[in-house]
């Protein structure tokens, strides 16, 4: 027990330490804090005003949601190697130490509530949303950061279990799938009723969430009836499914440490696998296509185009050989019927147009780096060509300008349609949206110019953050004051102004970033491993 | 053919390779030999142009970022990082076309036999062994035909018939002409081919040794010890 200990207090106090040599690590963290506090304090002295504000039932609807979605991922993971919740040192020195299974597996499951943590981080910054969405504080965001935990740390000791019972054993693994499925079946059933009960989706998902089914779904209904309850002050609701779904991971621990003393090898897979991904990214495999145990059929072969152009024809080869959409893949989709779903919600609303502009935008920020183009930039050949740099970098971000665009005209099409938007506005959402990209990856290329590639990942998305809010500001200044000095059209204009914005400033980053092939470092990933 | 002139490479404070200065030219083997973190490989990086550097590094007088350069040059990069979504086939008519490579199917045909890869044209970059897929990383930086060929470890992972036909393919390089460097541990597999020796330590060259310096019955593996142990290998046994 002693040595485990040992090993987390330890490893916490060098991470601190770490700090003292990385001052840029430091200064992140110290805005990460003071951004919180900051949050914090506003909600101390700004009153929350429920006037305008959502029913709490929707708040529990995206809850449900959002840990849904961490099921499927971990029922997935478990279907295939588990989930990683020990690192490669574990295994070559904890697990052939004199040291019990069953402690290890707690050590393992303290560090892996440490990563749940961290990642929920972003949840501590929805103070405003939450405040201005559902009329809650502060204190509402902190039960739903709990909730989220408390889900994801049940849902990888289950990911854990799932593999260590269905391993090698495919009647098992369609058990697991149908009872998984089966578990949301009377959801959808009771929403299927509603909706031909009341003809009305919203109205019947509603009722959904507001009826004992939803609250009794395993995990995803328990932690957000539970986190709701708390937040409205229903504290034996609130105990009894949050304690409920404590009671689950503990039983889970329990059954596995009791049943499976000899459980290493159900997670030296996972880990091997972890492990193997992150060496890969660090010697410049950050294709995660490289990883997927996905069978591809080898149908058509080829390269076409000649010199730079070949960049962009190679792009086309791997992405149709990887999906059957191409360019198009399963983001595409999601987004899409995310898009609609939203009009749904929005329809009869003002400004329903921008706002799904705005979130568009936000996540574009962090998916541009998912294209095949920036990937590039992690592999010797691009820089070895010999062909006009900037015309590498041109052919080589065809692909996501195609994809981007597509995905634009669909999204904003779609849900012009349903919220009964006119042609000009769909338009100038669609060329907004699609500038906004160009302009991404103008500041991308311009960041690894700046820093010459020699920063961290973390740091190099920080600083790429920080210079899209920048640059994007003097245009939405812009934007903001003609659009509304214009009556009428107002709008029309200032998204005009402001997609002019995004081209002027694109192609001032692409400028600025000239010769990045020749005054950057070649990136590299650095995982920590 | 290749050279590098006052050359140093910082990391921060750290200089990973200081004021080094290198040339190799036609016909020659150079071995870049040196401990781990000795900065062979950031020296090599920096040869191809994937790291910025104070100094100056030409291939065949051209700078080495110019497209006369990279014409001229081959480089095996210590990690084989391929297309995992590309075929072996692939690999090579990419390269193939964006070096605009003429006639490149018996090229290819040829490299791929060699390396008795013409059975595996259809496998996928993630299908292959980590040592096949450093034969097709081979087999891509020899398909343009380059002047200066820059290898980082290439024999490793490579299996006895890898290193064999790999060895030879670079003793053939040096015959026709071409300029060679390559970083290697493996100071044996280079033992009977190398004209001059880089020795490594710290971010220096240590030590430039060419074979005609050696003494009767010395070794390269000998003068190796001795510089970076700083006694010579017998006597420690």
């Amino acid at each position: 027990m002693n040595s485990l200990v040992f090993l987390l207090v330890r490893s916490a106090k060098n991470s601190l330490l770490e700090l003292r040599r990385k001052p840029a690590k430091l200064a992140l963290w110290v805005l990460v804090i003071a951004g919180i506090g900051g949050i914090f304090l506003l909600s101390l002295f700004t009153r929350q005003s429920t006037a305008g504000s959502l029913d709490l039932v929707w708040l529990k609807g995206l809850l449900f949601l959002f840990i849904l979605i961490f099921v499927v991922i971990a029922v997935q993971k478990g279907l295939a190697n588990g989930d990683v919740i020990f690192d490669m040192n574990d295994v070559n020195l904890l697990f052939v130490s004199p040291v019990s299974a069953g402690l290890t597996l707690m050590y393992g499951i303290v560090r892996m509530a440490k990563m749940a943590f961290l990642a929920g981080f972003f949840i501590l910054f929805q103070s405003n949303s939450f405040s201005v969405g559902f009329g809650v504080g502060f204190e509402a965001v902190l039960l739903v950061l709990l909730g989220y935990m408390l889900a994801v740390g049940v849902l990888q000791i289950l990911s854990l279990l799932i593999y260590s019972l269905t391993n090698g054993k495919p009647r098992r693994k369609l058990a697991v799938r149908m009872l998984a499925a089966l578990a949301f079946i009377p959801l959808i059933v009771y929403t299927s009723v509603q909706l031909v009960g009341t003809g009305d989706l919203l109205q019947a998902l509603e009722n959904t969430l507001g009826s004992p089914l939803a609250d009794w779904t395993p995990v995803a209904g328990w932690a957000s009836a539970g986190v709701v309850s708390l937040i409205s002050g229903d504290m034996s609701n609130g105990f009894l499914f949050l304690g409920l779904l404590i009671l689950s991971g503990v039983l889970l621990i329990l059954y596995i440490a009791l049943s499976n003393p000899d459980y290493y090898e159900d997670v030296l897979v996972a880990t091997e696998t972890d492990f193997e991904k992150k060496r890969g990214l660090t010697e410049g495999q950050i294709n995660t296509e490289a990883s997927s145990t996905k069978k591809v059929k080898v149908a058509k072969t080829g390269i076409g185009g000649l010199g730079a152009s070949t960049i962009f024809y190679k792009h086309l080869r791997e992405s149709f050989r990887a999906n059957h959409l191409g360019l198009w893949g399963v983001w595409s989709i999601i987004m899409v019927l995310g898009a609609a779903l939203f009009s749904v919600f929005m329809r009869g609303e003002d400004g329903g147009t921008l706002i799904l502009l705005q979130i568009l935008m936000w996540i574009q920020i962090f998916m541009i780096g998912t294209g095949r183009g920036l990937k590039e930039l992690y592999i010797h050949y691009i820089y070895l060509i010999p062909e006009s740099s900037f015309w590498k970098i041109v052919w080589s971000n065809l692909e996501i300008v195609f994809k981007v665009l597509v995905e634009g005209v669909a999204a904003f099409a779609i849900a012009g349609l349903i919220m009964g938007e006119p042609v000009g506005m769909v338009a100038a959402a669609t060329l907004v949206y699609t500038l906004f990209s160009f302009l991404l990856l103008g500041i991308n290329y311009l960041s690894l110019r700046w820093t010459g590639a020699d920063i961290s990942a973390g740091i190099m998305i920080f600083i790429y953050t920080i210079a899209v809010i920048v640059i994007m500001l003097p245009g939405l200044i812009a934007a903001i004051v003609l659009g509304s000095m214009i009556e009428g059209i107002g709008v029309l204009i200032g998204l005009g102004v402001l997609a002019l914005w995004e081209l002027l400033a694109a192609l001032g980053c692409f400028a600025l970033s000239k010769g990045v092939l020749h005054h950057s470092d070649m990136p590299v990933m650095r995982t920590g491993k | 053919m290749i050279d590098v002139r006052n050359m140093t490479k910082k990391y921060g404070k750290l200089a990973a390779n200081d004021n080094i200065n290198l040339s190799v030219g036609r016909g020659e083997l150079a071995v870049l030999l040196g401990p781990n973190g000795a900065g062979k490989s950031t020296l090599i990086k920096s040869v191809c142009g994937l790291l910025r550097f104070q100094g100056a590094i030409t291939i065949n007088g051209y700078e080495n970022h110019t497209m006369e350069a990279k014409r001229l040059l081959g480089y095996v990069p210590e990690f084989p990082v391929l297309y995992p979504m590309l075929t072996v086939a692939e690999h090579l008519e990419f390269i193939a076309k964006a070096y605009r490579v003429e006639a490149w199917e018996e090229k290819g045909e040829a490299l791929l036999r060699r390396f008795e890869l013409d059975d595996k044209k259809m496998k996928l970059g993630k299908e292959l062994s980590k040592g096949m897929q450093q034969k097709v990383s081979v087999c891509c930086a020899l398909l343009p035909q380059p002047k200066a060929v820059v290898m980082d470890e290439p024999l490793v992972g490579l299996d006895p018939h890898g290193i064999r036909e790999l060895k030879a393919v670079i003793a053939k390089l040096r015959d026709s002409g071409r300029a060679l460097l390559v970083s290697t541990h493996m100071i044996e597999s280079v033992e009977e081919d190398w004209d001059v020796t880089y020795i490594m330590v710290k971010g220096h060259i240590a030590r430039v040794c060419r074979r005609t310096d050696l003494a009767a019955g010395q070794s390269l593996e000998d003068v190796y010890f001795t510089i970076t142990e700083g006694k010579d290998q017998k006597d420690t046994l």
